[in-house]
């Protein structure tokens, strides 16, 4: 627990630091997404030896105190979370010009640790609005044209956790606990139950982007800076689908998770096919990333809802799965959208027409990124998608939902060739562009991370396996 | 994971072409030498271990690579006789084919580009030949599509890209059904080892609905890149690609990937026993059939002469595809014999075509007047190898097709007959003028559209440079030894009668 503890202190205190000091936040921020990965794995060892831990913070007793717990998975999100910070910050300190961005995203990374360590409904109440707070303010770096769509998120974002807060004390005045673990004891399939559990998903589903309520999204992350974007895809959406995951898996009532389950299913069937098909037509490159978010998005709603209605625990593994490969996926696919944007000056997908000539490398990355995210075989996408077709085909009745796997494999491959294709044009170009080489390699990093989880991918899935259940 | 030399083999023979293209990504368009030396270090390399592999094999060694992947579907490389006549071809042909190239894109620009993928286009062929299970077979087909799209659009002209569009929509789509065929399979009866006779009849009497749709997702999912009607739009279209890169995609690589899946489908997945059981083999006959008869039909009326080779394609190599269908032994050694036998003729075919396109500018049937004259050598070889497609003893095609008929007689299917006969003389009405023309007509008043001249003058055969002759020569000549001495024990068709008799008497 000490470690997942430091993990979570290191950036907080770093985020603090840099906003006192806004100075070389760059190799600061690397240093402590350095250090935090570190004590984030030995926690995820320890918790792997020696089981399920909990500290009470500030020696209060139990329903007093803020407690923490550390389970294998919180421990896994932890390290990845760092992970992402350490990548995206490694490519942003070559071309950041911005020193509140530093800050920002140290906070950033305290708050999301802070909510993968949290089991308490109020307390995950708090660290969804720093991490709506710290969100908007990254997106509203990027200067005036983020602006609007970083108060739109504002905006439906408060409105969101007031959702969630009416849930929250819905619960509170029911069960007279906050606690989950305790709640996942009590919890009774009853109208205000029912009230709360539908409050809290919609106010999720709002901030984790889920289909329909998505809209927010492609805005904010288009137009914010690149590493902003990336860290958003990749992190900030998990975090309410984290605990949208654990309310429903652990402490939804028995009578509820039926319909709770198909209603995510079939929303996540039509965010994969509605977001794919957006992401397809959408003349902007980041616009573009930023559907297929709201489209991969749809899967982990899949498993998830699946998950409920049938109790295919498979398919949780399959969830985390995604949550992993599509994080890493999409960190290289914003990175190198934005090296492509700034090689061009062009925020168009137009403008990528001979990439893979004028920016192979970044183009390659682009490509190796999507093909994750179509699910090719070897990549962490792949993995996902096989675990959760796999337990479709056992009833004849879940069929018409793999079929709707099969077409969102066709429409993510259909917007990711799109501009792969474009890239292969050799349609003359004026000067050649300036490329920075090493930011294009940094950006191709997390694609080959995420296709050299095929080489640890039988231990993954079977330890996965294990500690979902 | 064993580390004894008979279990790294066959991982070894998939990295030697993989590393180099690989490092040749890394190269600067002016490091020609280099390019050159590491394509060819990688071929000669991937015979050198394909022989010794052929030699294990003979002897009774086992080769195996396993590396644990998806729970109970590890990914296995398994180096049996199916896979080792699979494998032969395509070393040799990638050798022969990468001299070709060289030549061919002889100050073209973005060569590290197209030979790394090029490269790894043979490493996936590879990989899929040697692949031991369902999952490991659709990796390495998935990786296929992937490493051919680019030299699909290498040109990069708004043709090119139109084709590789299309290309990827029907590969891509091909892939996610084959992908669903194979999840269904694997929920009911696992993923096991391809096995001769099959895996799945246990299942049958429980799952015969399951194994009858998984059988039709898996036929259009292979059927795509085996260019079945009507899956097979993308070829003809994908003939924009410079040469090697058809010769490669028809000879060895998409084509003949797409129709080994069908082989490891019918013998080593369901099995003889259970295709007939199913009656699973009465379509795939009807559809290849169809698409043989269609092929040859679409051939006749092309102008262009690369577009005439690829509707050729789409009917011969439905012959194997027959042949499979057909279940009997006979016509099983006839479809093994052909998959090399086509595989050395169109290549030939292909190298030819470029040549002319290459020194002459000659594309069309028309402008072939008189190429006899002008370029004995590659002219002879196209004689050589378009004969063999007609099926004129005792050339390659000859062979393959007597078995085919001879296969079809023995299941009693004499319809069959009918159908070699009719395509055969649809191949010889569609193939027989190109040959009058290159040797009996006079050339063009006008000369040749785009005559061209070689800048190294040491490297010049009279009729063009020697690395676009020579390999037609080579491939022509062992499409003829691989006829003419059909009999041996060397000849793709002993090897062919060697898998049947482990096939059809376990």
């Amino acid at each position: 627990m000490n470690f997942a503890l430091v993990s979570l202190s290191i950036p907080l205190f770093t985020g603090l630091l840099l906003l006192m000091i806004p100075r070389y936040g760059g190799p600061w921020v690397v240093l402590s997404s350095t250090l935090s990965l570190a004590a984030a794995v030995a926690s995820l060892v320890e918790v792997v030896d020696s089981g399920n831990q909990a500290v009470l913070l500030g020696g209060w007793p139990e329903l007093l105190a803020i407690r923490l717990h550390l389970e294998p998975i919180n421990a896994l999100l932890l390290a990845f979370t760092a992970l992402i910070q350490l990548l995206v910050s490694l490519y942003w300190s070559r071309n950041c010009r911005n020193d509140g961005f530093w800050a920002l995203a140290s906070l950033l990374h305290a708050t999301l640790a802070a909510l993968w360590l949290s089991g308490d409904l109020f307390n995950w109440y708090v660290t969804l609005e720093l991490l709506s707070l710290v969100s908007v303010s990254m997106v509203a770096l990027a200067g005036k044209d983020s602006i609007k769509p970083a108060l739109n998120y504002l905006f439906l974002s408060l409105l969101a956790s007031l959702c969630y807060l009416l849930g929250v004390a819905i619960i509170y005045g029911r069960y007279g606990v906050l606690d989950f673990q305790i709640l996942s004891r009590m919890t009774v399939g009853d109208t205000s139950t029912a009230m709360a559990m539908l409050l809290m998903t919609l106010g999720l589903m709002v901030k984790g982007a889920l289909w329909p309520l998505h809209l927010w999204l492609p805005p904010a992350h288009s137009r914010a800076p690149t590493a902003v974007s990336a860290l958003l895809s990749a992190l900030v959406v998990k975090g309410p689908l984290f605990i949208l995951t654990l309310l429903w898996t652990r402490m939804a009532p028995m009578e509820l998770t039926d319909k709770g389950g198909e209603f995510l299913a079939v929303m996540g069937v039509f965010a994969l096919l509605v977001g794919g098909w957006c992401s397809f037509r959408t003349p902007l490159l980041k616009e573009m990333v930023a559907y297929s978010t709201v489209a991969q998005l749809g899967y982990v709603m899949l498993a998830l809802g699946l998950m409920l209605q049938w109790q295919l625990r498979e398919t949780l593994v399959a969830l985390w799965l995604f949550v992993l490969a599509h994080g890493l996926a999409k960190t290289s696919m914003f990175l190198a959208a934005g090296e492509m944007q700034r090689i061009f000056g062009n925020k168009r997908v137009t403008a990528l027409r001979g990439a893979s000539q004028t920016a192979p490398v970044a183009m390659f990355a682009f490509a190796v990124a999507g093909g994750s995210l179509i699910g090719l075989p070897p990549s962490g996408g792949f993995l996902a998608k096989w675990l959760l077709l796999e337990p479709l085909f056992y009833d004849l009745q879940r069929w018409p939902l793999a079929f709707a796997v099969l077409l969102s494999t066709l429409v993510s491959a259909a917007y990711v060739f799109r501009i792969v294709t474009l890239a292969f044009d050799r349609a003359e170009r004026g000067q050649a562009p300036s490329r920075d080489r090493v930011s294009e390699w940094l950006a191709l990093l997390p694609a080959l991370l995420v296709w050299g989880m095929a080489l640890v991918s039988e231990p993954l899935i079977l330890w996965l396996t294990r500690v979902a259940q | 994971m064993s580390l004894s030399w008979t279990g790294i083999l066959p991982l070894a023979v998939v990295l030697s072409s993989l590393v180099p293209g690989l490092l040749i990504f890394t190269l600067r368009e002016d490091q020609q030498q280099l390019r050159t030396f590491l394509n060819l270090l990688g071929a000669v390399i991937k015979l050198v271990l394909v022989a010794l592999m052929l030699y294990g094999v003979s002897q009774g060694a086992v080769f195996r690579f396993e590396f644990p992947f998806l729970p109970e579907a590890g990914i296995l490389l398994h180096g049996d006789a199916l896979s080792l006549q699979f494998v032969s071809l395509s070393s040799v042909l990638w050798l022969a084919t990468t001299v070709y190239a060289i030549g061919y894109l002889e100050g073209a620009a973005l060569k590290s580009r197209f030979f790394g993928y090029f490269s790894l286009c043979v490493s996936a062929t590879v990989g899929l030949a040697l692949a031991g299970n369902l999952v490991t077979f659709l990796l390495f087909y998935e990786l296929l599509t992937l490493a051919t799209f680019p030299l699909v659009v290498h040109t990069g002209t708004p043709e090119a890209l139109r084709a590789g569009r299309v290309y990827l929509a029907y590969t891509l789509g091909g892939g996610a059904l084959a992908l669903m065929g194979i999840a269904l399979l694997h929920s009911i009866g696992g993923t096991e080892s391809f096995t001769t006779g099959g895996y799945l009849a246990p299942l049958m009497a429980e799952h015969s609905a399951s194994l009858m749709l998984a059988f039709g997702l898996l036929v259009a999912g292979f059927g795509v890149k085996a260019a079945l009607i009507p899956l097979h739009g993308w070829l003809p279209m994908a003939m924009v690609a410079p040469a090697p890169v058809s010769a490669l995609l028809h000879a060895v690589a998409v084509v003949k990937a797409g129709v080994f899946g069908l082989v490891r489908l019918v013998y080593n997945v369901y099995g003889v026993d259970v295709m007939d059981a199913l009656h699973l083999n009465d379509p795939l006959l009807w559809v290849a059939s169809a698409t043989i008869i269609y092929g040859s039909l679409r051939a006749l009326t092309q102008t262009n002469l690369k577009k005439r080779l690829a509707y050729s394609t789409v009917s011969q190599v439905s012959y194997i595809a027959f042949g499979v269908g057909l279940l009997g032994p006979l016509a099983a050694a006839g479809a093994l014999a052909h998959l090399v036998h086509q595989g050395l003729m169109k290549v030939t075919l292909f190298y030819c075509a470029g040549a002319f396109a290459q020194t002459l500018g000659v594309h069309r049937v028309q402008e072939m007047n008189g190429l006899g004259k002008r370029m004995p050598a590659t002219m002879a070889a196209f004689t050589v190898c378009a004969l063999g497609m007609i099926g004129i003893p005792p050339m390659a095609g000859f062979i393959s097709k007597w078995y085919l008929g001879l296969g079809a007689l023995q299941v009693n299917k004499e319809w069959g007959l009918a159908v070699l006969v009719i395509s055969a003389l649809l191949n010889a009405a569609y193939f027989l003028p190109l040959i009058y023309r290159g040797w009996f007509s006079a050339p063009g008043k006008e000369g040749w559209p785009a005559e061209k001249t070689f800048q190294t003058r040491l490297t010049r055969l009279p009729e063009s440079h020697w690395m676009l002759v020579v390999p037609c020569l080579f491939t022509a000549m062992l499409s003829l030894l691989a006829g003419l001495f059909a009999a041996s024990d060397l000849s793709p068709l002993a090897w062919g009668l060697l898998i049947v008799d482990r096939e059809f008497q376990p």
